[in-house]
């Protein structure tokens, strides 16, 4: 060395083996850092290309900055070369390289900046990893959420994830002293080794920093080829190693009694790094599968139990199946592990509860592990089942490919004497201009299966384009008693690899490709890809491949980008109101016309329904338009017009329209015409704080109030049932005296008039529909949703035990759970028939009629069911929790309520226990609630606003 | 410690305002530590503050009158419209003089520039030999509703720092993708002196009557607190286009007995020292120097944590107490439980009195000299 610099902040050890090309590009992205004052050492494993020449030339380059050094022989991994290029380091700090990486520009300014400031040992940042054959330029952020914001840690068992997750020793920079100190060095001769060199230095560390900022781009190329099966076979080689660097890494912790940390590695173990190898073990014979259950299952098997109670349900069956060495049960239960949604297993139901399988059903423990009731599946029709369908046969003969497979019925799905028919489909992945479909002949039952087998004449009549259309998936279509079942062929041990290709012609002739070879995809499932076998193929492909960027192809490319921007441009929300605004508005209003939506769009449901229903009583002449939302309207009356939310039929009805009515809000940025009334009926009287008494509202600038302003001005009419709503709702909103309509709800008409004897037959319809027993009580239940700290909805959880509820009343009442639409739930069959789940249900006023009694917590219903002077139950469980978040509420439910407030399950049962008790109780506070907040809900809203706005003449506002 | 030269390129020299008094504070704590320091101005001030008869600083302004905003290309024409080229022209030579000062200033400057459109006239400079320090002064969540937010991303992408006012702010233009973010809070603007003998029974406010501050929302929640407690007053400090609506709303509520428009005042510590406890009921706000004084005088203080230099400056619970933003009620009971707990607000005043030391001018003249010399490695 020419001169000796003063300390570098940071030597950066580039290891390097065989990597001449990109060695350079490494070192470089080291010189370039911001931070000028580093160093790097290049270390060569010793290679036997010109890596080390190429070092050289750079140390002399930069004489000073760059050193080289070369391992005497090679040590095979990455751990040796790394512990030789802190042996010669100076700096403060060291970060490790490889020569395939690059650092982030600021990445060691960053580093060094964290380090100083809290004095860390190590300071750890996000890793990017870049597919460098992806064709976007596709980036993965490595474990992100451990890197969001700054955070120091004072002991690694702060953050168990970090310690868990982020097993890699390149994304950051270790105070050298702090190496040396504790003899921090990677293990020989092992892989995995970042793995035990992390776990140390994460234990070793008195204070560690996490940064976000991105410090090191890990290039990596997406294996595109399908893994051969010897592949297969060393990945389960390789376990070996993996779980002797585990058990290192346990012995390390347990000297240190860190417990916690120990069960977070276990957890992490039986959910990620098992399923690396589950997702091989389809594809072996079971002398492998064998030997990776001998190499497993006395590792896991020392794990606590807390560690398999933290598995989800399939996690949890896999791993007992794989303790249990039962591979016919596993191999579909990994195919759910990969495919979450698809259902592999043809379960059983045993005493109201649903099983995996049947086989260990005497052992209680594993009885809970193979319950997997809560995953609906049972809950599910046909054609909405992706089901498991396995590739039993797969033989080449000529030009036809011969396929056969069983597709798994859960719970007998399929009757034994269902009618059934199928096809397979054959689509290209990336954009497909052509399916082809062949029939296959006579699907039948075999066992809990359907088996089909088909001759499939591909060289003949799949025809790709040659070029865009590379690989092709093989979906099977499924018919039984017309509904549809669509699913994929899981490949497993059928051999794909010794059997011939079959010759295809492509429409752009055979320059393109000739062959079809077999493959296994991501998930497991058979597809095709196109290759070139023969040499006039692979020129042709090669030149196509070259001209691919050459200049008019990239021209080309960009047009067609370029017109696929301006098609999303031309649909994209603020030309629509642009559209709206300028040209729709402009068209003359449609007398006669009036737009609902219930909603925003969701249902047929609520106040304006009500409305519609007056008018269509009376038989005005209007034009009845109706918003819907999603892919399919369900459940609207045949007779209307219908327009999808936001579509441009939609815009135009709501420019024209002489009328809106609806229960939410019309898109906030649509304005209204000053010749358009707006009818607001609103959706419910106020319990939580609403618009502008809203926390979240009233924290927006002036102008982002005075926009939301806007949007309520456009209310011409706003509907209320009681002077609350006037307080609350009225006040909230800034809704002027004039525009109320002291109305009371149409909605609620329905259910006023049921206290006053007329029965309703829409109400007499759904009983009938949903089976009720004539002789049990109806309870209705419906709690509102909750809301997490981030504002997005929880999970919906029974606050009590349903089982146990229908147990000690199924005898007595049937329970209609109506979760928030917002909400989804899943009953076990065990309840069926005394708890009913009537969420689909798109109005619930009728489930209103049948109910003789209500159970909710703070949803608005109860204003409307107090109508019916029947009782209310408030289960009330987390009143205080509800009550004081974020919002806060107008008045005090506890206080209020006209029914019951049980707080515990227990005290819940026991408010259920006579009906008729509670009924007098509360008789008077009924009362007196209906007259404090639905004083004008009198049975005639729907009649009372049509009479003013759709009279003989109609209002002119 | 390496003496340097040390520009500060804001909008304006001496505008009346928070960032105006922080520049002006810093560059003379710098000066101070004898760096020669040039305060420049893009444009002239729109309410000059005054700097005293000698600031020990130099003071540029390049233009006389205040430029005219950048013409927005017409779409067709894009970037070769007339317009654009013209105004592009008399921006490069305003910059030239911005050039001519950094030429002239001695190797390892360092040019401070505190508003992102005083950047667009640095980018335009030659600044080679310099390390640029850019600054955003506001809260990352206030700048993204600005059309700040975006020449942010684009003027300060290359500065070899950009200061945000809290870590929480700097992760958050981290995540924007801006990878050479730090962050430096103000110092103090007073010294920290004699506590308030938190004797009175008044709940002070300052700061100027926008719907930004949200004193509408103070109004709501003082009508929780004034029924429960009795004989206190809300002297509220400050003026601005929002009073007369304050005012009527004030009345509305039935509160004109235990409210009081004080008006602006001159003298910030002894309003405060007139107080018991501070309160803040703002809608946004970056590193609200207005706390840091309040407890620079040993007030505590409730606040709605609506910026993450709130919570910089206030530890809830050990030196005051915290709202969720906008919850009116919250931020009643906070103000309840310190105006009726003396014991509690003398433990909260203490801490916030020792506590917000760390913001001492020196400290914090001593980080940004660590910065300088860090920028340089």
């Amino acid at each position: 060395m020419s001169s000796v610099a003063p300390e570098p902040d940071v030597s950066v050890v580039v290891i390097v083996y065989n990597d001449e090309d990109r060695l350079a590009t490494a070192v470089g992205s080291v010189l370039e850092q911001s931070l000028r004052n580093v160093e790097v050492i290049i270390a060569d494993d010793c290679s036997t290309d010109g890596s080390y020449e190429v070092a050289q030339a750079l140390a002399a380059a930069h004489p000073g900055k760059v050193r080289a050094i070369r391992l005497p022989e090679n040590s095979g991994g990455c751990g040796e070369p790394r512990n030789q290029g802190v042996k010669v380091a100076r700096g403060r700090y060291v970060m490790f390289l490889d020569s395939d990486d690059t650092l982030e520009p600021n990445a060691c300014r960053n580093m060094v900046e964290a380090g100083d400031r809290t004095g860390a040992d190590l300071v750890s940042g996000l890793c990017v990893r870049v597919h460098t054959d992806s064709r976007h330029g596709k980036r993965v952020l490595w474990y992100p959420w451990l890197y969001r914001s700054t955070r120091t840690l004072e002991s690694v068992a702060e953050l168990p994830d970090l310690f868990v997750f982020d097993t890699l020793s390149t994304n950051k920079c270790y105070r050298r002293d702090f190496l040396l100190d504790n003899d921090l060095t990677f293990p020989r001769g092992i892989h995995y080794e970042d793995l035990l060199f992390s776990a140390q230095a994460y234990l070793a560390a008195r204070r560690i920093t996490l940064i976000p900022n991105t410090v090191y781009f890990w290039n990596v190329v997406q294996k595109s080829a399908t893994k051969s099966i010897s592949n297969r076979r060393g990945e389960i080689r390789n376990f070996a190693d993996r779980v002797e660097i585990h058990r290192r890494i346990d012995a390390l912790l347990q000297q240190r009694g860190e417990d916690e940390l120990k069960l977070r590695k276990d957890i992490k173990f039986l959910k990620h790094d098992l399923v690396l190898y589950f997702r091989e073990l389809p594809f072996l014979d079971d002398d492998y599968r064998h030997r990776f259950a001998e190499l497993a299952r006395p590792y896991v098997q020392t794990f606590s139990d807390a560690a398999y109670a933290e598995l989800d349900r399939v996690h949890a069956i896999c791993a007992q199946l794989l303790l249990r060495e039962d591979w016919t049960d596993l191999m579909p239960a990994i195919d759910t592990l990969i495919n979450r949604n698809k259902i592999s297993a043809p379960l059983v139901e045993r005493d109201g509860r649903i099983y995996w399988t049947d086989r260990y059903l005497d052992d209680p423990e594993m009885r809970s592990v193979l319950d997997v009731t809560t995953l609906g599946y049972h809950a599910k029709q046909l054609n909405q089942m992706f089901l498991r369908n396995r590739l039993t046969e797969y033989t080449v003969r000529g030009g036809d490919v011969v396929l056969a497979g069983e597709v798994v019925n859960p719970l007998h799905t399929i009757a034994d004497d269902a009618n059934l028919t199928a096809e397979l489909e054959f689509r290209a992945r990336r954009r497909s201009l052509q399916t082809f479909r062949f029939p296959v002949p006579a699907p039948r039952h075999q066992g809990d299966t359907i088996a089909w087998r088909a001759q499939v004449p591909l060289a003949r009549k799949l025809r790709p384009l040659g070029i865009v259309d590379d690989v092709w998936d093989v979906r099977l279509h499924l018919t039984a008693d017309g509904k549809r079942t669509t699913s994929r062929l899981t490949v497993g041990t059928v051999d794909l690899e010794d059997v011939e290709d079959v010759p295809v012609r492509p429409r752009l002739t055979r320059l393109m490709a000739d062959r079809l070879e077999a493959q296994v995809s991501a998930k497991g499932h058979l597809a095709f890809r196109l290759t070139q076998h023969g040499q006039l193929a692979r020129t042709g492909r090669a030149a196509v491949e070259r001209n691919l960027h050459s200049r008019p192809a990239r021209a080309a490319k960009g047009a067609y980008r370029t017109l696929r921007a301006v098609r999303r441009e031309l649909n994209s929300g603020t030309r629509k109101l642009q559209v709206y605004e300028r040209m729709l508005t402009r068209l003359p209003v449609r007398k006669g016309t009036v737009v609902f939506e219930s909603h925003l769009g969701k249902q047929y449901s609520d106040s304006p329904r009500a409305l519609y229903e007056e008018l269509r009583r009376r038989g005005t002449p209007i034009t009845a338009i109706w918003s819907y939302a999603g892919q399919r309207p369900e459940g609207f009356p045949k007779d209307v017009q219908l327009v999808r939310r936001w579509s441009w039929r939609y815009l135009r009805a709501l420019a024209q329209a002489e009328f809106w009515i609806d229960n939410q809000g019309y898109p906030l940025r649509l304005a209204k015409r000053p010749e358009t009334t707006y009818i607001q009926t609103w959706h419910g009287s106020a319990l939580k704080r609403m618009g502008f008494d809203e926390p979240g509202l009233r924290m927006l600038s002036e102008p982002e109030q005075r926009a939301y302003q806007q949007a309520l001005d456009r209310f011409d009419h706003f509907v209320v049932r009681s002077e609350h709503d006037v307080r609350t709702l009225a006040r909230a909103y800034r809704i002027p005296e004039h525009k109320l309509l002291r109305t009371g709800y149409p909605r609620n008409d329905a259910l006023v008039r049921a206290t006053q004897g007329t029965p309703d037959p829409e109400a007499q319809r759904l009983a009938e529909r949903l089976g009720l027993a004539p002789d049990r009580q109806v309870l209705l239940y419906a709690p509102t949703f909750r809301a997490r700290p981030d504002g997005r909805v929880r999970d919906f959880e029974f606050p009590f035990d349903v089982e146990e509820f229908a147990t000690r009343f199924g005898d007595r009442y049937t329970l209609l759970v109506r979760a928030h639409y917002l909400n989804r739930l899943t009953l076990p069959p065990s309840v069926a028939g005394r708890v009913i789940d009537v969420s689909a249900e798109p109005d619930i006023t009728p489930l209103m009629l049948l109910a003789d009694a209500l159970i909710t917590d703070y949803s608005s219903v109860m204003f409307d069911y107090a109508l019916l002077h029947r009782p209310i139950v408030f289960f009330a469980h987390d009143w205080e929790e509800y009550a004081q978040d974020t919002r806060g509420t107008y008045f005090d439910l506890l206080a209020e309520a006209p029914g019951p407030v049980p707080r515990t399950a227990q005290e819940f049962f026991d408010a259920l226990a006579d009906l008729g008790t509670l009924r007098t109780t509360y008789e008077a506070r009924l009362k007196e609630f209906v007259d404090k907040y639905g004083e004008y809900d009198r049975g005639n809203a729907a009649a009372q606003i049509v009479d003013r706005f759709f009279g003989t003449t109609g209002e002119a506002r | 410690m390496t003496q340097r030269d040390i520009f500060f390129v804001a909008n304006e020299v001496n505008e009346l305002g928070g960032v105006g008094r922080w520049q002006i504070q810093l560059a003379t704590l710098l000066a101070g530590r004898g760096h020669r320091v040039t305060v420049v101005g893009i444009a002239p001030p729109h309410h000059p503050m005054d700097l005293g008869e000698r600031p020990p600083f130099e003071t540029v302004t390049l233009y006389a009158r205040r430029p005219p905003s950048r013409p927005r290309p017409r779409r067709l024409v894009g970037r070769i419209d007339p317009a654009v080229r013209r105004h592009e022209a008399h921006m490069r030579q305003a910059a030239e003089r911005l050039t001519a000062l950094f030429r002239a200033a001695r190797p390892g400057a360092v040019i401070v520039v505190p508003q992102v459109w005083a950047m667009e006239w640095v980018a335009l400079a030659d600044t080679a030999g310099h390390r640029v320090i850019g600054m955003t002064h506001e809260s990352f969540d206030t700048c993204r509703k600005t059309s700040r937010f975006q020449r942010v991303k684009k003027y300060y992408q290359d500065v070899d720092r950009l200061l945000a006012l809290t870590q929480e702010d700097a992760d958050r233009w981290v995540g924007e993708g801006m990878n050479n973010v730090g962050f430096m809070p103000n110092p103090l603007p007073i010294p920290p002196g004699t506590p308030s003998p938190r004797s009175e029974k008044v709940v002070a406010s300052i700061g100027r009557l926008s719907h930004e501050k949200g004193v509408d929302m103070l109004l709501d929640a003082w009508a929780e607190v004034a029924p429960q407690q009795p004989g206190w007053t809300l002297r509220i400090y400050g003026r601005g286009e929002a009073e007369a609506e304050l005012r009527q709303r004030c009345a509305e509520l039935g509160l004109e007995d235990s409210v009081d428009f004080a008006g602006q005042t001159d003298d910030v510590p002894g309003a405060l020292r007139a107080s018991s406890v501070f309160v803040q009921s703002s809608r946004g706000e970056g590193f609200p120097l207005v706390l840091l004084e309040a407890m620079a005088c040993g007030v505590p203080c409730v606040a709605f944590d609506c910026a993450p230099g709130v919570r910089e400056i206030v530890t809830h619970e050990e030196d005051g107490l915290l709202a969720r933003p906008g919850n009116t009620s919250e931020l009643a009971r906070h103000l309840v439980r310190l105006m009726s707990d003396e014991q509690l607000r003398d433990a909260f005043g203490e801490r916030a009195l020792s506590n917000v030391r760390r913001f001492d001018p020196d400290a914090i003249t001593r980080r940004w000299e660590e910065l300088f010399d860090f920028l340089e490695r």
